[in-house]
Parts: C-alpha cells; structure tokens; sequence
C-alpha cells in the first residue's frame, strides 16, 4: 500500500491522502459508484482557509468541459473562481455545501467533498505527481502571493 | 506645552454609514476627554480639495499628528504628503485582526528601494485604520501609546538639541523655531459634519517604493503624470484621471501607485507583502487563465480611451520600454512575477 505524503507549505504541513488521484487545479479525485468525487486538497484550503461563500453557475445534470467556469468562492483570505477539472456530465453537488460551506475546512477529503461528474479522471495525476507539482510550483506560488497582483 | 500634545485628525468615511459613523462618534466623544490630545474631525481625506477648510486645516497642524481614517495607513500616509502634509511614519502598534501571525514569512520587512518623499519635517504621522476594529477602545488606547511615544521622542529630541541651539543660531544666523505654535482648534466636530466633499478619482503614489521609472507617465495617456524640475515623477493633473481606472497601478513594476477607493487591497494601498487581509484571487492557481495586470491594465486604458472618443492603442503605447528591451534588459519584478504565473502550467 502506498504510504500517504505530506506536503509542506512552509511550516504547514499539508498531508496528501493515498487512496485517490489528483488535478493540478488542487482538486483530489475518487471513484465512487461509478462517478467521480471532486474536493479541494489541503493545499489549496490552507491558501483560502476559511470559506465564506460557495457559488456554482451550472446546475446538477449541465455537460461541462474541461477548465469550463463553474462557480465561484469567496473565503477570508482569498476568491476565485472555480473551474472544471475534468470533461463530464456533472451528476451532483455536495447538498451539505450548499448550505454551509465549512465542512470544506473541517474534512475536506471526507464531508466537504465539493461535486460529482461522470466523466473520465484521464486528466488526473497520481499522489506522488501532485506532491512533485506541488514541489515544483511552491516557489512560483509564493511569489505570486507575496505579488499579489 | 505644545510639543506634549498631539493632534488627532479622524477623517470620516465616504457616506452616511451608520455604524461607521457610531464608531467615528464614540472615538471622538472619548477622545475628547484625553488628556494631551486635540482631536479635530475631516470630511473622507481622499476626496479633500485644496480648498477645503479641513485640508487647510491638516496643513495647520505642526507637530506630531495621528489620522484615523477608513482607508488602508499606506493610502492615507501618501495622500497626506501629496497635499504637502509630510512627515515621517509613525509606526502604529495596531495590527489588523486579520493579520495571520502565522505568515511570518510574508513579513518580512524589505528595505525601502524608493526615491522617498522629498522635504519631510522633523514630525512623524500615525495613520490608523478605522476598518480594523469596531471598538473605540482600541484606538483611544492606541492614541495614548502613541501619545506617550512622541513625548519621549520629543524630550529626548529637546534634550539632544538644547546645547546645540547656539551653534545653529551661528551657522545658520536665523533662528528656527524650536518650538513649533500651538496647532489651533479651528474646527468642532459638528461642523466638519455639514461640509462634505465631492467623491474624487486620482493615483497617490508611495514615494518609499517608487523607483521614478517612468513607466506610468509613459502609459497613462491621459496626462495625469508629469515630472518636476528635478525629473522626479509626480501626480500632475489629477483631475484628468478616469474614474474607476487603475491601469498604470498594474504597470506600476514596485505597486507604488494606489488607488485609495480601488476595490482590491492590493491597489488600494494594503500593507506590503502582507497576503494577511487582502483577498488574494488564487483563479490562476485554480485552474483559470485570467488576465495578467498588463493586458488587464491595457483593457483599462482602451476602455477610457474609447469612452472619450479617442482609437484604442491596445499594447502598442506606453509599454515600448519594456517591449522593445526585451530579452535585453534584466527581468524586473513585474516580468518575473508574470513569467511565474504563467509558468504555472495549470
């Protein structure tokens, strides 16, 4: 069995769970009953932290593309807008997010999953890619936050 | 003794707000009762005309002066030594709740690298954020801290200068007054609340980061920057800005142009470096490909153009420095910070 990794963003340590697949748009991907279960990674919930306001502009059952917008979140650090990380037909949201986004703080690779698209995960990558984009691209990142433009 | 008080200068927020106006009442009403403080009160700073009796008033105030104004410290320092209201920053001990102690590698203090500001009286200006607590305590607390510190840096100040008045009076034969006059009260509270000003649009520019590249008066095309007899930069003809505009904010290599009422912190004059209370847009790192500050800013330029009936220029002006140099001159830290987003591969 593949040990879990941890990634760690400075002093803050943000642990990667083995049992899935990830996007480099800092999502976490598991099969489930034949869909597949969207989430934020640690990493990107500790770039925003808390979630204020979750938004989707496409409703359950839209076909939506690849790097396709499809909503918004506002949290007290940051906002972005949110975007496709597969090619499918979006089967549902997490009805528990809808009403309260904090589950995405609390247990984001548990109860805080985000949505569900039948589609396929060719455009996942595996945990220890995520790790090497993370590794890669932390410098980047940083510079960007401290730009912030 | 004038050199014991402090002037304390609360510049209300743009609008009738009220629970802007509850605090900006009950920070008054204590301070009134403060030992050692004259506090005074101006219409939104920003918006301030040259004739307005409040800036004249501002520009009244001689010795050491704390502004509580709802704007970022950084926009209200620099709009302060635009309308020739100079001093040194006083560093306030008030830190934003939203700070996050636990970015301590974002706080890092880089070494100033701008051309600084020009002319600046032995005083030091305080500038606190009305928007970080919406408890009076907080600041009247502040002031007195702050109170105390301009006393002992005055005294000691008092105490270095004494056996060194008569040598100065020599050298310079005149003699400077030590003692600067009392600032007068000239205005009660309740006043300043009928004279309103109008909302204005210009860039304030932190003279601590600029660097008098000249990339905003060679992109802004609407002649709002011009340069002094020493070519230094300078905000010319302010009123020839569009509203709603920051585009020569994001040419701007240093982030040394604000927009005080912008509605990204960034722009609007929120602490360096500090990722604390801004919202950061993390879209690119989220998948998206959004525009980066030079096409944004040239889309904001194209826009205003066209508004007044002029052609569009899209990339073609005021960017030819950096164009025609490229690859030649070495990256700045706008270059660099745009290679690293879009290197990001997402």
């Amino acid at each position: 069995m593949t040990e879990p990794l941890t990634f760690m963003m400075g002093k803050f340590p943000a642990p990667l769970q083995a049992n899935r697949r990830y996007c480099k748009n800092h999502m976490w991907c598991q099969t489930t009953d034949g869909v597949l279960r969207f989430g934020f990674t640690t990493y990107a919930v500790r770039l925003m932290q808390d979630v204020y306001f979750l938004d989707w502009e496409i409703n359950e059952g839209d076909t939506i593309a690849l790097k396709q917008k499809i909503g918004h979140i506002e949290t007290s650090k940051a906002m972005s807008d949110l975007f496709a990380p597969t090619t499918g037909t979006l089967v549902r949201f997490n009805p528990e997010l809808l009403n309260d986004p904090s589950a995405i703080n609390v247990d984001m690779y548990g109860n805080g999953w985000l949505f569900e698209i039948a589609g396929s995960d060719a455009e996942t990558i595996s945990m220890n890619d995520y790790h090497a984009f993370l590794e890669a691209g932390w410098e980047k990142t940083q510079n960007m936050l401290k730009g912030h433009m | 003794m004038a050199r014991n008080r402090i002037t304390v200068v609360l510049s209300q927020a743009q609008g009738k707000h009220p629970a802007k106006r509850a605090l900006e009442e009950s920070v008054v009403a204590a301070l009134l009762m403060e030992p050692g403080v004259e506090v005074s009160v101006v219409p939104y700073l920003y918006d301030l005309g040259p004739d307005h009796t409040g800036r004249m008033f501002l520009e009244s105030v001689r010795g050491d002066m704390v502004l509580l104004s709802w704007l970022f410290p950084r926009a209200a320092f620099w709009i302060l030594d635009r309308d020739g209201i100079k001093g040194h920053w006083g560093e306030s001990q008030l830190k934003s709740p939203h700070a996050d102690a636990e970015d301590d590698e974002a706080k890092v203090p880089e070494p100033p690298k701008g051309i600084g500001a020009l002319d600046v009286p032995n005083r030091h200006i305080y500038a606190l954020d009305m928007r970080d607590f919406n408890n009076h305590e907080v600041y009247v607390e502040e002031v007195r801290r702050i109170a105390a510190e301009c006393r002992e840096r005055n005294e000691k100040k008092q105490k270095a200068t004494t056996p060194a008045v008569p040598a100065s009076l020599v050298q310079l034969g005149l003699v400077t007054h030590d003692e600067p006059p009392a600032p007068t009260r000239l205005f009660e509270p309740e006043q300043m609340l009928q004279a309103p000003a109008g909302r204005r649009w210009y860039p304030v520019i932190d003279y601590s980061r600029c660097t008098n590249c000249m990339e905003c008066i060679d992109f802004c095309l609407f002649g709002v920057y011009g340069v002094n007899g020493e070519e230094r930069i300078l905000v010319e003809n302010q009123d020839n800005c569009k509203k709603g505009c920051p585009a020569c904010s994001r040419v701007c290599p240093e982030q040394a142009i604000i927009f005080p009422d912008y509605k990204t912190a960034a722009i609007a004059g929120a602490p360096i470096g500090a990722i604390a209370n801004l919202k950061i847009d993390l879209s690119k790192l989220f998948g998206g490909s959004e525009k980066d500050a030079v096409s944004q800013a040239v889309l904001e330029r194209d826009r205003e153009l066209v508004a007044v009936g002029r052609d569009a220029v899209g990339t073609a002006v005021g960017l030819a420095k950096r164009q025609s140099h490229h690859g030649a001159k070495p990256k700045d830290d706008l270059d660099s910070l745009i290679d690293a987003l879009d290197s990001l591969d997402i």
